[in-house]
């Protein structure tokens, strides 16, 4: 009996070790998104769970235009020319010459399909625009309310779509207006619309019968945009969040990633050789008070909080080298601070340097002193004890939290924190249900003004955007008194995205960066920068001081895609 | 926009149809009087109530379909809030500010038509098609798991007892209790980092998904080999996670038998020892076992959440788990609806048929 088992238990170490490794292939490129497969998932990339594949959409529908994040001008794609006419319209001039992969050419009526599909779905872009006109068989042009450099982002970050696929409920679409019969039943047949195979128009394309739980494959798509400069013939695409890719990184059989990873793994796989790219993403966690609650309401002493946290350690016990320390505190990233703010506005700034003697004095201005066990008293008697929440699932914004709530106790505040289910902490902060907490500052978005909206707007009357009357959030006045008088922040980081002389908007910025300087509604902590994991004995691109390094790694205009589409990206035997 | 098209509406032609036909069999079949009839409507019952606490507990979850999309976006895109939610808002079935009442009543009148809806976040995908995709796996690889784990676990056990307090006893004991005390993501996790990447047994990425791409799903060999490979890993994990405690437990029974008289007179009459393991004690040592068994079937499905997520092997456990994740309702409701059937059927199954197995419990039929 037992030499039976014994038998079986072998027999099944066998079929174990039966599985074959996998040699590398250099002909194709192995990087990772998380996808649903059908059918969940599927290939209507207007609707939720369609295979977009996230950044790497551009392979397979290309964008119009790619920003430069270094010099900041807009390197075109799909889009051969493009910009304002003079009567403030946005004329795009499509490349020509390429197709789909079902054969069809991609033409204009490509672009207006799109932008049809999306005024069907109420998207943002919308918002600035009155019309679109088809005024060649490549050339596009959009009517305006008024310029906007928003708008233009928000146009040439677009990612063409088929009209071979969607134009028969793009051209419906055309034909109506929002509240019309049929409108809310068209964008349905919309959300419900399955295309039986993916239309690629760049150098890639979805192979459907490849598709699996662990992976998909893309195939060269030689007609397609790029498609002629390409030094791949497939990309094969894994599937899964961090925890899923890292054994294959670890593994060598996945080579690019954008997935965060902790600082261990990080050293893990320098260990291995594999290098880590960082960029700057533009935000981070920051520390959010409740404005409603006292004494948080008192700049003076959110100014002391900022000069009682070592915001170096904080990033670096929290992120490592990825975790890296605010120095301008304008509420908007130091690289943005840079592009936008003059030397003198910049020297003019207050820093917040740790410094807690400093703090100290901002205290003692309001009245506050210390008790006999050293704990912080404000002028109504009552110590300075406030509940810090923070998402618990979230391991560098924990240890920013558990970080940041020690050194404050040691300053003197009575602060306790706790970890938030991930998905119940921001509606509490909707609902204004905390008194302190960690949420994210800026925006992974070239244009400044936006990164104001998480201070601003979703975390102060979330929803109003949406037109859905949320919560008062952390209770902010957007009305701002400060050393260059009264304005509202909230309009004016709008009003600083509207237009196109950027002359003029840098003079908004700089009012926004000084009053958040000044006011601190929230103290940003440190931004993070991306850690991802670049094995480069397989993939070959730039070393990493090139310029394109400072492109976002994680959305629009990621540098990786950006690369590919550029025909830059190689085997790195090549 | 609304949760539910107007025709999906429970009106009241289709309760008055359904009670009258209840009302029927009821005068037909009085529930009080047949025993069978009345644990068949007490599980009807109870899958009735887990289905509505279900359906108000998810709703109570934090955010909302609608929520955790938008978090997703911005958390992955640097896009303002105000796009996310324009992207996702209209491009959901699903109306947050519906009444629960109304959405209730929807479900019901549509599970009382054999109709489980559609996906909240893959709109016009229909829940029986996504079910069907996820749970063949899932049975396949966690039932194939929990078939040897039991079948290993009859034979070791038996043979722990047969020989007790013996060397081998001692060391199958402290081997099965190790193998109990150890969860099963452990060892999927063990599997991976050991074999996997530090001694290179086989390819992480390849043993990935449930077939090699490409494959035609059918009976053909290619295909049918490519799914035992791909479900070997799981199927490992599920025994050596459950393995010790069938062990474990089929050694106490069958030591509990072993000391009975009727073994005794059953030595002392001469007959073989393979006949009296197999006819005498493993039959009767067999009967507690059965109804750990029946249960254990209904938890097979719930069982390979975490295996299922580490290896990769999408079945009905990730399938639960991303409706979760996504406040998919009526995806969960869906999932929910089946795992509680498959619980609840497979305890009426053993309570039907245990007295098939051990006259002394006969049910006769009318009490």
């Amino acid at each position: 009996m037992f030499r039976r088992t014994l038998y079986l238990l072998m027999a099944l170490v066998l079929c174990l070790m039966a599985f074959a490794p996998l040699q590398a292939q250099d002909e194709t490129l192995n990087v990772a998104w998380p996808y649903q497969v059908p059918p969940t998932g599927h290939f209507n990339t207007f609707a939720s769970n369609g295979i977009t594949l996230g950044q790497y959409q551009d392979i397979h529908e290309p964008p119009l235009a790619v920003l430069m994040w270094a010099t900041g001008d807009y390197a075109g794609m799909v889009a051969e020319e493009f910009g304002w006419d003079d009567d403030g319209n946005y004329v795009i001039k499509m490349v020509e010459g390429y197709s789909w992969s079902d054969g069809s050419s991609m033409t204009a009526d490509d672009l207006m399909a799109t932008f049809n599909v999306f005024r069907l779905r109420g998207d943002a872009v919308w918002a600035n625009m009155t019309g679109i006109e088809k005024v060649d068989d490549s050339t596009v042009k959009f009517h305006m309310d008024s310029p906007s450099s928003l708008a233009e982002r928000i146009i040439l970050t677009t990612n063409l779509r088929p009209a071979s696929v969607f134009g028969d409920i793009a051209d419906r679409a055309a034909m109506m207006s929002p509240g019309d019969d049929g409108w809310d039943a068209l964008l349905q047949e919309l959300t419900e619309f399955r295309p039986e195979a993916p239309v690629s128009g760049g150098p890639y394309t979805i192979l459907p019968d490849t598709i699996s739980e662990a992976n998909l494959m893309l195939e060269l798509n030689a007609g397609g945009f790029a498609g002629d400069v390409q030094n791949y013939d497939m990309v094969r695409m894994w599937n899964g969040e961090t925890e899923v890719v890292t054994p294959l990184v670890a593994n060598a059989e996945l080579h690019y990633i954008t997935h965060g990873i902790p600082p261990t793994t990080e050293e893990d796989f320098a260990n291995r050789g594999i290098d880590i790219v960082r960029s700057g993403m533009n935000n981070g966690p920051g520390l959010y008070v409740n404005h409603a609650v006292y004494p948080l309401n008192l700049v003076e002493v959110r100014q002391a909080i900022a000069h009682a946290i070592d915001r170096i350690q904080n990033g670096v016990v929290s992120l490592g080298d990825s975790g890296v320390a605010v120095e301008y505190m304008t509420g908007m990233s130091d690289g943005l601070s840079e592009a936008w703010l003059s030397d003198e506005t910049l020297d003019s700034l207050n820093y917040y340097d740790y410094d807690l003697m400093k703090a100290e004095e901002l205290l003692t201005s309001v009245g506050f002193s210390r008790n006999d066990d050293g704990i912080w008293v404000d002028d109504n008697g009552d110590t300075l004890s406030f509940e810090l929440t923070f998402p618990q699932e979230f391991a560098d914004w924990s240890a920013a939290a558990e970080n940041a709530t020690a050194q404050l106790n040691e300053f003197g505040f009575d602060i306790s924190a706790r970890g938030v289910q991930f998905q119940q902490h921001p509606q509490d902060i909707y609902a204004s249900n905390f008194e302190m907490a960690i949420r994210n500052w800026g925006l992974g978005d070239p244009i400044p003004g936006r990164s104001y909206l998480q201070a601003y707007n979703r975390y102060n009357g979330q929803g109003e955007a949406a037109g859905e009357g949320g919560g008062a959030g952390m209770n902010f006045d957007n009305n701002v008194d400060f050393s260059g008088g009264m304005v509202n922040v909230f309009d004016l980081s709008n009003q600083s995205s509207q237009g196109v002389d950027k002359d003029a908007q840098a003079e908004l910025v700089t009012q926004l960066a000084i009053s958040y300087n000044e006011v601190l509604p929230a103290i940003p902590l440190w931004e993070r920068y991306t850690n991802n994991a670049l094995n480069r004995n397989f993939i070959s691109v730039p070393d990493s001081s090139d310029s394109i390094f400072a492109n976002f790694g994680g959305g629009a205009d990621n540098w990786m895609t950006t690369l590919i589409l550029s025909g830059v990206t190689a085997p790195a035997e090549m | 926009m609304t949760s539910r098209n107007a025709d999906a509406q429970l009106d009241s032609s289709d309760v008055s149809g359904v009670a009258g036909a209840l009302s029927t069999l009821l005068v037909k079949y009085p529930l009080h009087k047949n025993y069978y009839l009345r644990v068949f409507a007490q599980a009807i019952l109870t899958i009735w109530a887990v289905l509505t606490v279900t359906f108000f507990l998810v709703r109570q979850m934090p955010g909302n379909p609608i929520d955790v999309l938008i978090e997703q976006i911005l958390t992955q895109e640097g896009i303002s809030y105000q796009e996310a939610y324009d992207r996702v808002a209209s491009s959901f079935n699903f109306d947050p500010d519906a009444s629960l009442f109304d959405q209730y009543l929807d479900y019901i009148g549509d599970l009382l038509r054999l109709d489980m809806g559609t996906s909240i976040t893959s709109p016009g995908t229909r829940i029986i098609d996504e079910i069907a995709r996820f749970l063949p796996w899932t049975l396949f690889a966690v039932g194939s798991g929990f078939l040897i784990s039991f079948v290993l676990g009859i034979i070791l056990g038996m043979s722990m007892a047969y020989y007790r307090d013996s060397a081998l006893d001692h060391a199958m004991s402290l081997i099965s209790s190790f193998f109990t005390g150890v969860p099963n993501y452990i060892w999927g996790l063990l599997i991976i980092i050991g074999p996997g990447i530090s001694w290179n047994w086989f390819d992480v990425g390849a043993a990935r998904g449930t077939y090699d791409p490409g494959l035609t799903p059918g009976l053909n060999a290619a295909f049918i080999g490519s799914a035992i490979e791909h479900a070997l890993l799981p199927i490992i994990t599920y025994v050596l996670a459950t393995l010790g405690s069938w062990m474990l437990s089929m050694k106490s029974s069958t030591t509990g038998v072993l000391n009975d008289d009727y073994v005794n007179v059953a030595e002392a009459r001469g007959l073989k020892d393979r006949r009296i393991i197999t006819a005498y004690v493993g039959r009767n040592a067999m009967l507690p076992l059965f109804a750990q068994l029946s249960i254990s079937i209904g938890f097979v499905l719930g069982s390979g959440v975490v295996i299922e997520e580490i290896f990769v092997y999408w079945g009905f456990g990730h399938y639960l788990f991303q409706a979760i994740t996504v406040r998919d309702y009526t995806s969960v409701q869906g999932a929910v609806l089946i795992l509680s059937s498959t619980f609840v059927f497979s305890n009426l199954f053993a309570d039907l048929t245990y007295g098939l197995l051990d006259p002394r419990v006969r049910i006769t039929g009318e009490k």
